[in-house]
């Protein structure tokens, strides 16, 4: 991935997570916000409630309270202090009573706890009141109760009061039912509802959950909260999910009721829609794409301006140095800012002058070192030669002038002498010669085998020399090998050079072995001697022009080896190790041979 | 000075005689003002479709004569009809009719309007004009004719286009469910009705009539049976209540599928304190009823047990392990019916029995209110089986012992638990006179007249 991407995915994603991170931290306070405000609204509706509660049960303790003044009443209490009752004369009076009080449940209770009359179920008459235990003392306030009916019960909220006429006490129960018109007349704020359970039977039961419409809708999604404050008898909360629709959940408040007993009569259920935090979620999480994907579009394309910017230096210093690589070494970029690319710009432009000065530099170093080189070994090659011929013409001038009788003689020898140094000096003339005329490779399709055997049977003759330690030649010749594109004498020449150099390694003797293979896309020469091998340091010098490790070497024959290699295309290495002989590899490319 | 003052008082306390024998006097005219509860949409006497009451009776009463009346001992006699006669078997009977007779529209009664209005009213008689005479041929032997012939459904009407009848009255205005307003015949056979026209307002409560009656603009209402007592106390009007003419039972609505089912009904009828219903519930307008027909009708009446017997009651419901659970359904229109089905749910529940209250009609069991249609009791009992859709009872004979066993064998059915037989009252205002009360609590409109004096 190049660095201009990198860098744009880099600012897109740091713009994206920027924009995700706010989204949450919004959507955590907003979460955060809404909790608190709907725990406020959830406790502001109890409070209202409990104020409801607490004002019906006083408006309920008055009626009561009037009714058991009243001289209806007092004439109960009167006719019932003289004898058995009749049923008969009372049987509508408590539904009159409770009819003009507006209580929904009036009982007339002797103080046996029998029945006189009873609105709620007129024909109950004479059956014991069992929630009003003769030895009870009555309530003074309004409390929870639950009233059976004929066709099921209710719940109230209900007061008792009292009538004492001589040793006899007549009680009067009333109270207001707790309906849907009950949780109806609670004010509300939008978003909230209360549900009533009447705690009528063990577990939960759909019918006897309520709500201001009369019957809540997928009552059964209650029964697990229901049933837990049933257990627990505390106040607890729990979200609801009415639907796959999260804006359909709700938070319930359970506020569990009991009555007198302490037995649990009901249990007030106040919801808290959570569709308006949902939606401003929604909005939020809309919001937060559109400003996001926003966000990252501009990003992106700011980010591609900027890193074109950014990258624009850098890819040029990329391509300089690619140039500086392939030996264009004055190569320049252009500063186009006085920031740290244009200081690097300009660094670079320096480097690459500085470089060419060293170059330059350098090669006049090693021409004038090369000269002299040269003419160290011209001079250490023409005196060895000359030296002779000095003395030799010295001892003709001393001959003819001290045995001219013996001039004769010691001419021919020295003449014999001269020419053979005269000779010498015309070989290494000759070698120089040669080594600066080195030709260009005419390259043809050539057997990198054939050629190797050529050498191999080129030199059987001198291998097995009488006269000198029998070298053995081992060939490793891979097969097939494919052509390749080379000059057959030269390279005959270079191989040659290399077979020489390794007898010339072995005087003892020892086992040359040339080898040939092919890796990859270069055939390959190994030429590989079992003599005393070469140290570290002569490895690194070997291919320099005029280095010898010989006693008589003119250090000609690897430079040329190493032209030819080069000319070629190819690389020459050398491996050795002190006491375990030197391979020499050449490797040539086999793709020249296919463009040939 | 005293020889005139002696003359004068004389011819004083003669004119003071008169005028009090003239204000209780019978005499023609005035507007007889009734109230009723019931709202009939139809005064066809053979509409079976409206339901049955003694309002509906009296109504029809006053437009449609019957072939033959009963007496207050249940015994027929001549009406349209002069006389009557079976052919051996009593399935075929020969009834002969009065002559010069006319409907209100002044046509004559034929045999053949006769035979056609029996035929409406009964599909499974063959009726035919013969002569002067109509004869019936029942589906079966049937010593009872007369007594039918006598029920309000057998009113003689002629149906071509208008109804007509040849009552004492005739309508004037009919506005169904709402009012009706009747005239008197100046040429009915029976001799014209004292007062010159009646009007009927229908549909009112109880309570809206006994306001209307207490402030005068109604003379005869009705009264609610639990209502009788107290309004009697407290003088407000002359209520006059008839002898039980009105069953209350509950009907199951199938037949007992078990024997353990029927010691569960058992139980119930054991376990229902009667007594209470009536003196509480009814505030004594009715008798606890152990069987289905009155004791002032059939005699034998007090054989049946009334009395709760909770012990024997719980004993038997002990002894089953089948659950019970029924649903009593009643007419939630009924104040009456309401409480008393509610003190049976609650008797039941004493006894170990689960009765719950329902307005469904497909309830386990009903609590039900039929008048009892005849003065005669076989031709009673018939009725009231039909009617809580009992089999049919039969008669070996015309004795009280046959009628005691077919009595027994429906109760022994155990579809049915007999709880109250109630009156029917009637509150009489000030005005009306010569009130005779009938036996059927059929109103004797057509004999009373009316006072001119100011309350």
């Amino acid at each position: 991935m190049s660095f201009r991407r990198k860098l744009l995915a880099v600012f897109a994603l740091t713009v994206f997570l920027s924009v995700v991170a706010v989204t949450w931290i919004v959507s955590a306070v907003t979460r955060r916000a809404f909790e608190r405000s709907n725990e406020e609204r959830t406790m502001a509706l109890i409070a209202q409630f409990r104020r409801e509660f607490n004002r019906r049960g006083e408006e309920v303790v008055r009626r009561v309270q009037a009714i058991a003044a009243s001289d209806a009443t007092t004439r109960m209490a009167l006719a019932l202090s003289h004898g058995a009752p009749d049923y008969g004369a009372y049987l509508a009076e408590a539904k009159t009573i409770a009819d003009n009080q507006q209580l929904d449940f009036l009982e007339v209770v002797d103080s046996q706890g029998t029945i006189i009359s009873s609105a709620q179920w007129p024909a109950k008459f004479g059956y014991k009141e069992n929630s009003l235990p003769p030895t009870q003392p009555t309530s003074k306030g309004a409390f929870l109760r639950r009233e059976d009916l004929p066709d099921g019960a209710a719940l109230s909220l209900s007061a008792i009061g009292e009538v004492n006429l001589g040793d006899k006490a007549l009680y009067v129960i009333g109270g207001q039912r707790i309906d849907k018109d009950f949780l109806g007349s609670l004010e509300l704020p939008a978003g909230m509802r209360a549900m009533f359970y009447q705690n009528f039977a063990t577990g939960f039961s759909p019918p006897f959950l309520i709500d201001p419409s009369g019957t809540v809708q997928q009552p059964d999604r209650m029964a697990p909260l229901v049933e837990r404050v049933q257990q627990q008898r505390q106040e607890t909360t729990e979200l609801i999910h009415w639907s796959s629709d999260a804006a359909d959940d709700e938070t319930v408040h359970a506020i569990p009721l009991a009555g007198q007993d302490n037995q649990l009569l009901g249990i007030l259920l106040v919801g808290n829609s959570r569709r308006p935090y949902v939606e401003l979620r929604q909005r939020i999480r809309s919001a937060a794409l559109l400003v996001g994907g926003s966000g990252i579009l501009l990003a992106i394309l700011l980010s591609g301006w900027a890193a074109s910017r950014v990258t624009r230096p850098v890819e040029q210093l990329a391509a300089a140095a690619r140039e500086v690589a392939a030996g264009n070494w004055n190569t320049q970029v252009e500063v186009s800012s006085s920031d740290e690319f244009g200081e690097l710009a300009e660094s670079f432009n320096r480097m690459t002058h500085e470089l060419l000065d060293q170059k330059e530099r350098l090669v006049q170093t090693e021409r004038v070192a090369a000269w002299r080189e040269l003419a160290r070994r011209l001079a250490h090659e023409l005196k060895n030669p000359l030296f002779p011929l000095q003395l030799t013409v010295e001892n003709l001038i001393r001959a003819r002038e001290q045995t001219p009788e013996q001039f004769e003689e010691v001419l021919r020898e020295s003449s014999s002498t001269l020419l053979a140094e005269i000779s010498n000096l015309k070989a290494i003339i000759s070698r120089f010669s040669e080594f600066s005329k080195m030709p260009q490779p005419q390259f043809q399709r050539v057997q990198l085998n054939e050629v190797v055997a050529n050498v191999s049977r080129l030199f059987q003759a001198q291998l097995r020399a009488p006269d000198r330690a029998t070298i053995d030649c081992q060939l490793q010749l891979a097969e097939p090998m494919e052509p390749i594109a080379a000059d057959p004498e030269l390279l005959h020449r270079a191989i040659s050079n290399l077979v020489l150099n390794a007898m010339d390694a072995m005087p003892q003797g020892g086992t040359l072995k040339l080898r040939t293979y092919q890796q990859e896309d270069r055939a390959y020469v190994e030429i590989s001697d079992t003599g005393a091998g070469l140290t570290s340091e002569e490895c690194e010098r070997l291919f320099t022009p005029y280095y010898t490790s010989k006693e008589h070497g003119t250090g000609l024959g690897l430079a040329i080896v190493q032209s030819v290699v080069s000319d070629h295309g190819g690389r020459i290495s050398v491996q050795s190790q002190a006491g375990h002989g030197t391979t020499f590899v050449i490797g040539l490319p086999r793709k020249a041979a296919i463009s040939s | 000075m005293r020889r005139f003052a002696l003359p004068l008082l004389a011819a004083s306390s003669l004119l003071l005689v008169v005028a009090a024998s003239a204000a209780t006097r019978p005499h023609y005219g005035g507007i007889l003002r009734v109230a009723l509860r019931a709202a009939p949409t139809s005064l066809d006497p053979a509409d079976a479709n409206q339901a049955d009451s003694l309002a509906r009776r009296n109504i029809s009463r006053l437009m449609f004569d019957t072939l033959v009346t009963l007496d207050n001992r249940g015994g027929p006699q001549p009406s349209l009809a002069t006389s009557w006669e079976a052919e051996p078997g009593n399935q075929r009977w020969h009834v002969y009719l009065r002559r010069d007779l006319s409907f209100h529209d002044g046509t004559a009664l034929t045999s053949d309007a006769v035979a056609a209005s029996l035929r409406a009213a009964n599909p499974n008689w063959k009726v035919f004009p013969l002569g002067d005479a109509v004869v019936v041929v029942c589906d079966s032997p049937d010593s009872n004719l007369p007594a039918e012939l006598a029920l309000p459904r057998n009113g003689i009407a002629k149906r071509d286009g208008k109804l007509l009848g040849t009552g004492p009255f005739a309508v004037a205005d009919w506005q169904p469910g709402k009012k009706l307003t009747l005239t008197a015949r100046d040429d009915y056979w029976g001799g014209r009705p004292f007062v010159d026209s009646i009007e009927i307002e229908m549909g009112k409560s109880f309570r809206d009539q006994m306001i209307s009656f207490d402030l005068g603009k109604t003379d005869l209402i009705e009264v609610a049976p639990e209502q009788a007592r107290r309004a009697a106390m407290e003088n407000r009007s002359s209520v006059q209540s008839s002898a039980p003419l009105e069953l209350m039972a509950l009907v199951f609505a199938r037949d007992r599928q078990s024997a353990e089912e029927g010691r569960l009904r058992q139980a119930l009828a054991l376990g229902i304190d009667r007594v209470a219903m009536n003196t509480v519930l009814l505030q004594g307008g009715g008798e606890p009823a152990g069987g289905l027909l009155p004791n002032w009708m059939s005699g034998y009446a007090f054989l049946f047990p009334t009395d709760v017997n909770l012990p024997q009651a719980r004993q038997v419901r002990g002894d089953l392990h089948q659950a019970s659970l029924w649903t009593l359904g009643y007419d939630s229109a009924d104040s009456v019916a309401r409480v008393v089905a509610e003190r049976a749910a609650l008797n039941a529940r004493d006894a170990g029995l689960s009765v719950q209250l329902t307005a469904s009609n497909s309830a386990d069991l009903r609590l039900v209110r039929v008048p009892l249609v005849s003065l005669d009791a076989p031709v009673a009992l018939a009725n009231l089986a039909t009617a809580l859709g009992l089999p049919q009872p039969k008669f070996p004979g015309d004795s009280v012992d046959s009628l005691y066993a077919a009595e027994t064998a429906l109760l022994d059915s155990q579809r049915v638990i007999p709880l109250l037989h109630v009156r029917v009252a009637a509150g009489i205002g000030p005005p009306v006179k010569n009130w005779t009360a009938h036996a059927d609590g059929i109103w004797p409109l057509q004999d009373v007249w009316l006072s001119t004096e100011k309350p």
